[in-house]
């Protein structure tokens, strides 16, 4: 699991008056559980990709656990990310074509770190969602049982961090309540910490920690309010 | 990796189709324009090969080869018989065929010759036997007639107006052996039939010195007779040239040695006569060829650019189509080089199989027409490749792979924050 440091983080487009993304200090312990909410443009998918490394920083910190993402460059935080980082998405950005196990494997594949231990662990995994039925091609799946595909894509090498981009949003209440369940026990159970962006209440409700982002600034932190 | 690059083939199969024959089309025009001018080149030559010098009257010797080994009709100056008894009886000779073409049946060009071109082209016959008599005729492996088939030859050809012959009934003794040039197309006749037929014979010549000049065109050109004369099919054949020989466009000559060859080509080249190697003559005409091949190689050449073009367009704009998954790609922990890797392979591969596909198309679209020609013609065609065109498809290929890299760097250049936006 992995601690994030973040620190005089600050994020400007041209064009923009203030900075889209503005935080001076944030810290997150290792296997701690974070909410991330906020009206849409309040800076939640530029602070994802901040924290991921998806997008180069200019200014500030990004430390997690000793690794600052600022002074990689791009290749080395494209490793750093495939081996730490497990991303959950809205759109769940499966590939059609490939079966629902080498969805999960893919990205291990690619990285050629699909060892024996990572292939069943993938098999564990999509049966710990309740997926039976590893060889059927992800475009053939309800949503649920994508998102259930994409959660184990991002915990099949365990990862120190799971992040989560609405995990929920494009779900039916149901499939998002499995999906919600899900994402906690599995990553409480590898021991990451987690990260989840979400406007879903019900989800929010469940995450013991949480901040609100305004104008790219933290205007709300439960755990300062809440000694 | 290769899993990958196939499922989304598979996604894209249209797409990855159209790409792939395009590229076949473009490499199978370049393909067939070198392996046509090839085999054309290869198979004339070697229907050239068996005649090492021709002697024909005065004129072009373009038109001197084309009619006698390729058998094409056209009128040629005839040259007086005389030469031919020269020729003959020279001791630097091993031996001289007279030709006198101009006369057909069912297609067919008919030669009138001597017993010893049907020996020299075909020592031994697939089926029956050389000439005995005027009204023989012995074909060519080509010819679709059968034994003892009657012949009945017409003047020029039915297309160009040409006219029946009365005097003379051919019937087929024999059959050549095939020989891979336009002779397996012929009807081999005695020429003294062609003589006695035109009125040239032994009879008719006093008769023709009495009236002047007789004809001074082989009967492919203007009319070499405008009496229809007769030729007695059972008389007995007369190779006797010193007794009597009359005009004729050409001699096929088979010197004794190098030095002879190049001996009577000298001699025979001034004046009245011309003397050729018809390999010079071809060798003028693939100058020519391939001046012809280099413009058509152009112009499959430029095709291949447009399609190249095309084909990076089309790449592009797969990338940018692409630009949320190669984005997906990355923010899982691809690295920059795999997603470079996987969008070069991928539009290499499907490139790579259309090069195959297209040698494969243009090597059997060159078979078809050298069949074709084969047929039309007589003189084989052989469509091969040859160790240069090693060098042609290593240049296709490693354009393919320089062209395959434009969307790869797209790709390994997208910022995935950017893609997944997108």
């Amino acid at each position: 699991m992995l601690s994030l440091t973040l620190k005089d983080i600050s994020v400007s487009y041209p064009g923009l008056g203030a900075p889209v993304l503005a935080i001076p200090h944030l810290e997150v312990g290792a296997g701690e559980i974070l909410a991330v909410t906020g009206a849409s443009g309040s800076g939640k998918s530029t602070f994802v990709n901040v924290i991921s490394g998806l997008e180069p920083l200019r200014e500030g910190r990004v430390d997690w656990s000793g690794t600052d993402l600022a002074g990689l460059a791009e290749h080395r935080r494209d490793r750093w990310r495939g081996t730490h980082v497990g991303l959950v998405m809205q759109d769940f950005h499966l590939f059609p074509g490939l079966s629902a196990l080498d969805n999960v494997l893919l990205p291990a594949r690619l990285a050629s770190e699909a060892s024996a231990a990572v292939k069943r662990r993938a098999r564990d995994l999509l049966a710990s969602t309740g997926l039976e039925r590893p060889s059927q091609a992800v475009e053939t799946m309800s949503r649920g049982e994508m998102q259930r595909v994409a959660l184990a894509r991002a915990l099949v090498r365990a990862p120190g961090v799971v992040i989560a981009d609405e995990p929920t949003a494009s779900l039916d209440e149901a499939s998002g309540q499995i999906v919600a369940d899900l994402l906690v026990g599995l990553t409480g159970a590898v021991g990451a910490t987690l990260i989840v962006v979400s406007h879903d209440p019900g989800l929010i409700a469940r995450l013991p920690r949480r901040i609100t982002l305004q104008s790219g600034n933290i205007t709300q932190d439960s755990r300062a309010v809440t000694p | 990796m290769i899993g990958f690059i196939l499922a989304d083939m598979r996604r894209h199969k249209a797409g990855t189709l159209a790409i792939l024959l395009l590229v076949a089309v473009a490499v199978a025009l370049a393909v067939s324009v070198i392996l046509q001018e090839r085999a054309l080149r290869l198979g004339s030559a070697r229907a050239a090969n068996a005649f090492d010098l021709v002697i024909g009257a005065a004129g072009s010797e373009t038109q001197l080869v084309l009619s006698s080994i390729f058998l094409q009709a056209a009128p040629l100056p005839l040259m007086d018989g005389a030469v031919f008894q020269r020729l003959a009886t020279d001791p630097r000779v091993a031996f001289a065929a007279p030709i006198g073409f101009g006369d057909s049946f069912a297609g067919y060009p008919l030669v009138g010759t001597s017993s010893a071109l049907v020996a020299h082209l075909s020592p031994q016959l697939q089926e029956g036997a050389g000439f005995r008599r005027e009204g023989d005729a012995v074909i060519g492996a080509a010819v679709d007639l059968a034994m003892a088939a009657v012949i009945k030859p017409m003047h020029g050809t039915a297309e160009g107006g040409g006219h029946t012959h009365t005097g003379i009934a051919y019937s087929v003794v024999g059959r050549m052996k095939p020989t891979g040039t336009p002779w397996d197309r012929a009807i081999l006749v005695p020429i003294q039939a062609v003589w006695d037929l035109h009125g040239m014979g032994h009879a008719e010549a006093d008769h023709a010195e009495a009236e002047g000049e007789q004809a001074k065109h082989s009967s492919a050109g203007p009319a070499i007779d405008d009496l229809e004369h007769s030729a007695d099919p059972a008389a007995a054949l007369d190779e006797d040239w010193a007794e009597h020989a009359a005009g004729l466009p050409a001699v096929l000559v088979k010197p004794r040695t190098i030095a002879d060859a190049y001996k009577l080509r000298q001699e025979y080249r001034s004046g009245t006569t011309l003397a050729v190697f018809p390999g010079e003559v071809l060798t003028r005409l693939y100058a020519t060829l391939g001046d012809a091949k280099v413009l058509l190689l152009a112009v499959a050449i430029g095709t291949q650019a447009l399609i190249a073009a095309a084909l990076l367009l089309v790449t592009i704009m797969h990338v940018a189509q692409r630009r949320r998954q190669i984005g997906a790609l990355r923010a899982f922990g691809a690295p920059r080089t795999v997603v470079f890797r996987i969008i070069w392979c991928q539009l290499f591969a499907i490139v790579l199989a259309g090069i195959f596909l297209g040698f494969g198309l243009g090597y059997l679209a060159s078979e078809i027409i050298g069949n074709i020609v084969s047929r039309q013609n007589g003189f084989t065609m052989p469509v091969m490749f040859d160790s240069e065109d090693i060098v042609f498809a290593a240049s296709v290929v490693a354009f393919a792979a320089v062209l395959a890299v434009v969307p790869a760097v797209l790709a390994y250049r997208q910022s995935p924050a950017a893609a997944l936006k997108g």
